[in-house]
């Protein structure tokens, strides 16, 4: 039994590098120890292909000296090493400019119920009985490929697998007291099936699923699912460029929701570089739509009780039906912009289901009628200032709520402000795995362009 | 920049028998091949915000990550530590790939060898100013000078962020064929982010330049080069809309426009896609896949050219790799493992981020040769289409071949002329239809030297170029 959690002596190591810190001459420093270790195993059509082991140690610091800032990491944990280290990152920092913005938080806004690190039940303890058997067992018993038969459509070309479990464990201290620690496990398999179709046309399909505890992986179940998703895409016809009614599978939404929390960073806001500057307590969304930070519940995924300078998570509102409430703005970002500090990004946000709860995809589309359903992007971007965007898409039509003929070579263009004011639904059936929860959505009026 | 070998031994605090003897242990149990790769990073950036330069640090990033291959089979483990038993555990966890795998027996022989030492005389990035060494205090001004420049340019300036990073990896490759090759690899990058304000409209434009260069990349020349680039079409960005969307021929301008190679072909021509079946491309070798006259290279031997490689992360020395000769598939990119598949020499494509992962075929700069037409002709042969030259990012579905790419801006072309602006749309083609359609290739390649990162599965730098050329059927995003 391995177990790569942070150990005392490791753990003492932060502490020293403080009081190398503080003795050096910095006024103030906070520092993060990381360690994570990972195995995987990545299969091709039923054979193991790959084994890899994976652990890595690191620390990282911020130093404030005289008035002046830098930040510095090494991934040599040993105590010579790392006194060297922090005198030339002293040095370093002594020669940049001085800003007064730069502090570490108020300990009144850190957080207080962090200090063992399994404290939201993410940590499970299987993860310290895994061996190379029992992980092939897992990586080698979810494959489909030797027992899937080709039909008259298609041919299975590849199946391309990986399994892997992995412990991560996080530290943050710094010279006001700080210290906070959070520990995850993580099971995760994923798979890309690859089938050729009668004129040799290939086309691959993804799914996944990952979870801090290993008897809910349900690995055995992917392969066939991505092998449905490669298959109902054989076939594919470009539309018409028009407008159509749209619904975004929740598999791929959260494309539509990070452009959006980008915007409503301190960093982004601060530069004039937001499409979102100056909205904070305006209604600038669809009544429909709301965000709400769901950072703190005990055994769900991607829950954390603090971000990355130890400040608590809160669970609150960034958008309520449509009103921008929250900017995340981190402690240096509220200085420069004399602002109250919050956190400095959205942990784990979760677009609420409107207009009633119990929403899934089928209801969606048959509320919706006809239209495009977007099941995946191919590429494209967005303009941080404007909100302007341009995705590349895959998905398939749909009338009368059911599914007719998958679609390809198409884009979905507009604005991301008009995009949500059109919303119509949100569903209620994002996947936890996910580290934003995003359901299935539907919006009125989307330019499509394709023939 | 190559130092003699004791200096990178004592680097990494190893003899040559310790090399011997970890190869050795990671073939204990079987498999075909062992290699070590050894690195020690050492990072640094600063950043100018609000006219300051007020934030910066450095990073040390040092380990040895180790591979046994057993026929096509992978094990791969790191040490971040190179003391012997961290070392040995790292071989021996490699080594679990073995399991129930025979020795290779005739396969051991059948690989292609490079035992020539490495010569500083051949090195593509000799670097004259170690930035490890560099005074970081001289070069706070560039930053404030480059800023300063750019706002002497254009009054609409608001906000500029400028950063400057810098790279240098000491790497030291060996393998069970004992084979050693060394290097030491620079890199650095001057960024600028300018944001623009006219009549409430905001705007926001980035630029770059990365070489496999030491300090003395950083000349006033390079800064006046940024600048100019950071507010030119500034006026057109502010103009510009989004055109109406549809099919329509595309004129791609020479330089940056070489990211519709790396998403719509490079990839599909990296041979771990074709040995798996996956790629668009896995059954066209040595069939014509677009018209004669058109020669597409990958190539690792401009000097210091942010995808320039001394050797590739296998040892496999760096090269001008034809995959299209005048319109005929003639190579895909190979690393080892791919190149024994096919029974051909690797390409020295077999790159890596860091020892943390192991090598897979990878782009290094990818361009298609100058043709024989005018950028003028090409865009006057063009009745009702789009210019683009100025690019975020892009992206491919293998199997598909379905490319996209991302235009920050470009013009309308209407009756053979650049008519209006238009900006923030993507494209979307398919590789195979979209090389069979390009219609004309002009002779003014150039390679684009900005920060290109391709991220599959793992990051490297590359780069891109292209000459002017026309691709007619490309579908663009627009309203």
């Amino acid at each position: 039994m391995m177990d790569y959690r942070l150990t005392d002596q490791e753990i003492a190591l932060a502490g020293k590098c403080l009081e190398r810190a503080l003795a050096k001459g910095a006024q103030k420093a906070r520092v993060t120890l990381n360690k994570s270790c990972m195995d995987l195993i990545g299969t091709l059509n039923g054979e193991v292909d790959k084994v890899t082991h994976c652990l890595d140690r690191s620390i990282s610091i911020a130093l404030f000296v005289d008035g002046k800032y830098g930040s510095f990491s090494i991934n040599k944990l040993e105590d010579n090493a790392l006194e060297d280290f922090i005198d030339k990152a002293l040095d370093t920092a002594r020669l940049l400019a001085e800003d007064p913005c730069r502090d570490l938080p108020a300990p009144g806004r850190t957080a207080k119920d962090a200090g063992k690190g399994t404290e939201l039940g993410l940590f499970d303890a299987a993860s310290l009985d895994m061996d190379a058997g029992k992980r092939l067992d897992i990586a080698l018993g979810a494959s489909i490929f030797k027992t899937t038969e080709a039909t008259s459509a298609w041919v299975l070309v590849s199946e391309e697998a990986e399994y892997s479990d992995s412990v991560f464990d996080t530290l943050v201290m710094d010279t006001q007291g700080l210290c906070c620690r959070h520990t995850e496990s993580s099971f995760e398999y994923g798979v890309e099936m690859t089938v050729k179709d009668t004129e040799g046309n290939k086309f691959s399909g993804y799914w996944w699923n990952s979870t801090p505890r290993l008897a809910e992986l349900g690995a055995e179940r992917i392969c066939a699912v991505a092998l449905e998703r490669a298959v109902a895409q054989i076939g594919p016809q470009t539309l018409p460029s028009g407008k159509y009614r749209c619904v975004i599978d929740s598999e791929c939404a959260s494309r539509l929701v990070t452009p959006l929390l980008s915007a409503l960073g301190g960093y982004a806001l601060q530069q004039n570089n937001s499409f979102l500057l100056d909205t904070l307590g305006k209604k600038v969304f669809n009544e429909g739509m709301t965000i709400m930070d769901a950072c703190r519940r005990p055994g769900e995924s991607g829950s954390r009780l603090f971000d990355s300078e130890g400040v608590a998570t809160r669970e609150r509102a960034i958008i309520e039906n449509g009103v921008v409430k929250e900017y995340f703005i981190n402690t240096y970002m509220a200085a420069k912009m004399q602002m109250d500090p919050t956190v400095e990004d959205a942990i784990r946000p979760m677009v609420m289901p409107w207009p009633r709860k119990g929403l899934d995809r089928t209801s969606i589309l048959s509320m919706c009628g006809e239209g495009i359903l977007v099941t995946g992007f191919n590429g494209g971007n967005s303009n941080s200032a404007t909100g302007d965007y341009s995705f590349g898409i895959e998905g398939f039509a749909f009338k009368d709520g059911k599914i007719t003929r998958p679609v390809r070579e198409m884009l979905m263009t507009g604005n991301l402000v008009t995009l949500w004011n059109g919303l119509m639904a949100a569903g209620d059936d994002a996947r936890p795995c996910k580290s934003k929860l995003i359901p299935t959505l539907a919006f009125e009026n989307v330019d499509f362009s394709g023939e | 920049m190559i130092n003699d070998k004791r200096y990178y031994l004592d680097t990494f605090r190893v003899t040559e028998d310790d090399l011997r003897s970890l190869a050795a242990e990671g073939l204990r149990s079987g498999g075909d091949f062992c290699d070590l790769f050894f690195e020690n990073t050492s990072y640094r950036d600063i950043l100018l915000r609000d006219g300051e330069v007020s934030s910066g640090g450095f990073h040390i990033d040092y380990g040895v990550g180790i591979r046994v291959l057993c026929g096509e089979k992978t094990g791969y483990a790191y040490s971040e530590s190179t003391d012997p038993a961290s070392m040995r555990a790292a071989a021996r966890a490699a080594a679990a790939i073995t399991a129930g795998c025979a020795v290779g027996g005739d396969r051991r022989t059948s690989d292609h060898r490079h035992f020539g030492r490495p010569n500083p005389a051949a090195d593509r990035y000799p670097m004259q100013m170690d930035w490890r060494t560099a005074d970081i205090s001289a070069h706070l001004p560039l930053l404030q000078k480059l800023e300063s420049l750019i706002r002497s340019k254009d009054t609409r300036v608001v906000k500029v962020i400028a950063m400057l990073s810098s790279q240098v990896s000491d790497i030291l490759m060996f393998n069970s064929f004992e084979e050693m090759k060394y290097d030491t690899r620079p890199m650095g990058s001057l960024v600028a982010s300018v944001v623009f304000s006219q009549e409430g409209a905001v705007e926001t434009k980035s630029v770059s330049r990365s070489f496999r260069m030491g300090a003395e990349m950083l000349t006033d020349a390079l800064l006046e080069e940024l600048a100019s680039q950071a507010v030119e079409g500034i006026d057109e960005r502010f103009a510009a809309r989004r055109p109406k969307g549809g099919k329509m021929p595309v004129v791609m301008g020479a330089g940056a426009s070489g990211i519709l190679l790396h998403e719509a072909m490079g990839h599909a021509f990296e041979a771990d896609f074709n040995r798996k079946g996956q790629s668009i491309f896995s059954d066209k070798m040595g069939s014509r896949i677009c018209r004669k006259g058109i020669t597409i290279v990958d190539d690792g031997t401009i000097r210091g050219n942010r995808g320039a490689v001394n050797f590739d992360d296998e040892g496999v020395p760096g090269q001008y790799t034809v995959m299209v000769e005048d319109g005929v598939l003639t190579s895909y990119l190979h690393d080892r493992i791919s190149a024994k598949f096919y029974g051909v020499a690797p390409t020295g494509n077999g790159r890596r981020e860091s020892f943390r992962y192991n090598p897979i075929p990878r782009m290094r700069a990818t361009y298609m040769e100058s043709g024989e037409g005018t950028a003028a002709d090409i865009i006057a042969s063009v009745k009702k289409g789009i210019f683009v030259d100025q690019f975020a990012n892009g992206q491919v579905k293998i199997g598909e071949g379905d490319f996209t790419f991302y235009v920050k801006s470009g013009f309308l072309i209407e009756d053979g002329r650049l008519t209006m602006p238009v900006k923030d749309v993507n494209i979307i083609g398919n590789g195979p239809q979209a090389l069979a359609d390009i219609e004309a290739v002009a002779d003014d390649l150039k390679i684009d030297n900005g920060t290109w990162t391709c991220g599959k599965e793992q990051s490297v730098p590359v780069s891109c170029g292209i000459p002017t050329v026309l691709v007619n059927n490309l579908t663009v995003g627009g309203e």
